[in-house]
């Protein structure tokens, strides 16, 4: 595996000139904004969904493999709330009353 | 003067701490005889006066009153406006730095410099309000310090432990966790971990709603209808859950503010514990996170010290002491110890090693050998609780043919998946033309004890650099001249 510089720059016309780092709000067009674009257009389509669903558990796994998907979950969506996103901080919340459910449902409450 | 400052701007309460010359931290009491101060201002509409604290709290009106600002500090768009002018969060948490400013310097002398803690999550911007907020207030700030690892500080300091510690710290608003290891006097940071919106006063939140279903069942009303009354309730629940942590059951009797009559409110610790069930269990997964950054079991922790008001809920107790097979402890009165360690971290900073509080790195494109798949993903430069002062680079290719100008965004977060990440800036150098895509552009971060973070980018073929300094530019940060002119008027105030 190898990675390549995301570069959206083909030629110098179409660039901004170089300069110190720019805000966030910089990236406007970028490939990160038309993927985010496009996943809330999706979100907004769907009908709600379960606490399984929202949390991608599924009856075949295991308890370890529930255990490590709802680990991960939680470490991106806890993050998430502090995100300087409101859409994200606002999405979070909703996925970490789900992450608590499914933790309840398949290693009981505390 | 006094050389060694820490201060606690908490959601709910402040507190101002000073080294004193036999090198024990001590709280300065405010003007009002309070050991805390709660962070509330009150816009007073009949005189030129900003009152915080108590008197700001206790009475006033609430369209006047401010409660809890430390939650939108990193809000752009949160704007309290009274009287036509709208105040910033930074300028509100203003207020409240410099009545803890001007009170205490009557008891320990000047007050110049500080350290000032802040919770382990909060962000680019949360961090950068905090500082406004402070330089607003007349005070240079020496260092931020996580609100857990001042609490840490002190519990070392006070109780001259050794070992690995784990801090819980559950605050008005934040719910903090760090490992740490201390011996003597050296302390050597593992991770921390934070939650937002994790309190006391969300506790408070779900037992007002209780509150309103039972007034509600035996009434039929509304439990209030403005703004004064649901604060007052609000009291009322803060008080309930206090006494919930001492005995198993209280009574209660609430009115409405239209007088639809009295309802009984039975309440007991075990329906308490239920209500706030969901909130525990994130506390136990940020318990498990923290673990597993630090790549530890429970049986590795020494000592589980409790921090902040809300750890006096037996179940937080209970809880732990559950996953980690002993018996957690406080950190002397929990809500003073963060500004009591604060106050030593100021002097000590040269003794404790501090980690990363957040992954940086960039966009990328990243190919998948085995899949074959490409995608766009979070590439980490440097990991979140890499021991600071530290750098790193990763050697990056460019994805186009003739590309004339390399794009570096410079991201803050851990997460791999692109959309999970804040991205804080970004970096372009201009390159010669004529190349073909695969040219090699190296990216490194540093990151120095003061928490400043700075990248550099390098062209290896054509050997052309950028280097800036990584910081948040973006909507809600003050520019310099901004920030003196608020600074100067906010000095002119009369707060009390």
């Amino acid at each position: 595996m190898f990675k390549i510089l995301k570069s959206l720059s083909k030629s110098l016309g179409s660039s901004a000139k170089a300069t110190e780092a720019k805000p966030a709000a910089a990236k406007e067009g970028t490939l990160l904004d038309k993927v985010s674009k496009v996943s809330a257009a999706a979100a907004k389509a769907e009908p709600p969904k379960s606490p399984e669903e929202m949390c991608g558990i599924t009856p075949k796994m295991s308890k370890d493999e529930v255990k490590a998907q709802l680990k991960l979950l939680f470490r991106r969506y806890n993050r998430s709330a502090s995100s300087l996103d409101a859409k994200l901080r606002n999405e979070a919340d909703r996925m970490l009353d789900a992450i608590v459910q499914m933790r309840e449902k398949h290693f009981g409450e505390i | 003067m006094a050389e060694y400052v820490g201060i606690d701007l908490g959601t709910t309460l402040s507190g101002l701490a000073y080294l004193k010359p036999d090198g024990n931290p001590e709280i300065v009491p405010n003007a009002d005889g309070e050991r805390l101060t709660p962070s509330v201002v009150f816009f007073e509409s009949h005189e030129d006066v900003k009152l915080v604290g108590s008197a700001a709290r206790d009475g006033g009106e609430p369209d006047r009153t401010i409660f809890q600002i430390k939650r939108y500090m990193d809000d752009p768009e949160h704007l309290v406006e009274i009287d036509g002018k709208k105040w910033t969060p930074a300028e509100i948490s203003a207020l409240i730095l410099s009545k803890l400013k001007r009170d205490c310097s009557k008891i320990c002398g000047d007050i110049n410099e500080v350290v000032i803690t802040v919770p382990a999550n909060f962000n680019e911007l949360a961090r950068k309000s905090t500082i406004a907020a402070a330089e607003m207030a007349g005070m240079k700030v020496r260092r931020l310090v996580n609100e857990p690892t001042a609490a840490a500080v002190y519990y070392a300091h006070s109780q001259g432990v050794k070992g690995r510690i784990l801090v819980f710290d559950m605050g008005g608003g934040t719910l903090d966790t760090t490992i740490l290891d201390v011996d003597g006097d050296s302390i050597k940071i593992l991770t921390s971990e934070g939650a937002r919106h994790l309190g006391g006063s969300n506790f408070d939140d779900i037992l007002l709603e209780a509150y309103e279903e039972q007034y509600k069942k035996q009434t039929g009303a509304a439990l209030y209808s403005g703004e004064r009354h649901r604060r007052r309730v609000l009291q009322a629940t803060e008080d309930a859950k206090k006494m919930l942590s001492k005995l198993q059951r209280v009574n209660d009797t609430v009115a409405n503010d239209t007088n639809s009559g009295i309802a009984r409110i039975d309440l007991s610790r075990d329906q308490f514990e239920k209500m706030i069930r969901n909130m525990l269990t994130r506390s136990v997964f940020l318990v498990e996170q923290a673990l597993d950054s630090a790549k530890l079991k429970p049986s590795d922790i020494d000592h589980v010290v409790l921090v902040g008001g809300s750890t006096r809920i037996p179940k937080v107790k209970s809880m732990l002491e559950k996953i980690f097979g002993k018996t957690p402890k406080s950190c002397g009165n929990v809500d003073e110890c963060v500004a009591l360690g604060a106050a030593l971290f100021a002097k000590k900073s040269s003794r404790i090693q501090e980690v990363c509080n957040a992954s940086y790195g960039t966009l990328a494109m990243v190919y998948n050998a085995k899949t074959k798949e490409e995608k766009l993903m979070n590439s980490i430069v440097i990991p979140k609780n890499t021991p600071i002062p530290c750098s790193r680079t990763q050697v990056y290719q460019t994805s186009e043919d003739n590309e004339r100008v390399i794009e570096v965004d410079i991201t803050q977060g851990e997460d791999e998946d692109a959309k999970f990440v804040d991205v804080i800036g970004r970096l372009t150098l201009d390159v010669p033309p004529n190349r073909p895509k695969g040219c090699e552009v190296a990216v490194t971060f540093s990151y120095d004890e003061n928490q400043r973070v700075r990248a550099l980018v390098v062209d290896k073929q054509s050997g052309r650099s950028k280097e800036v300094a990584v910081t948040y530019k973006g909507a809600g940060v003050l520019s310099d001249e901004e920030l003196k002119r608020r600074s100067h008027h906010l000095r002119a105030m009369r707060i009390e």
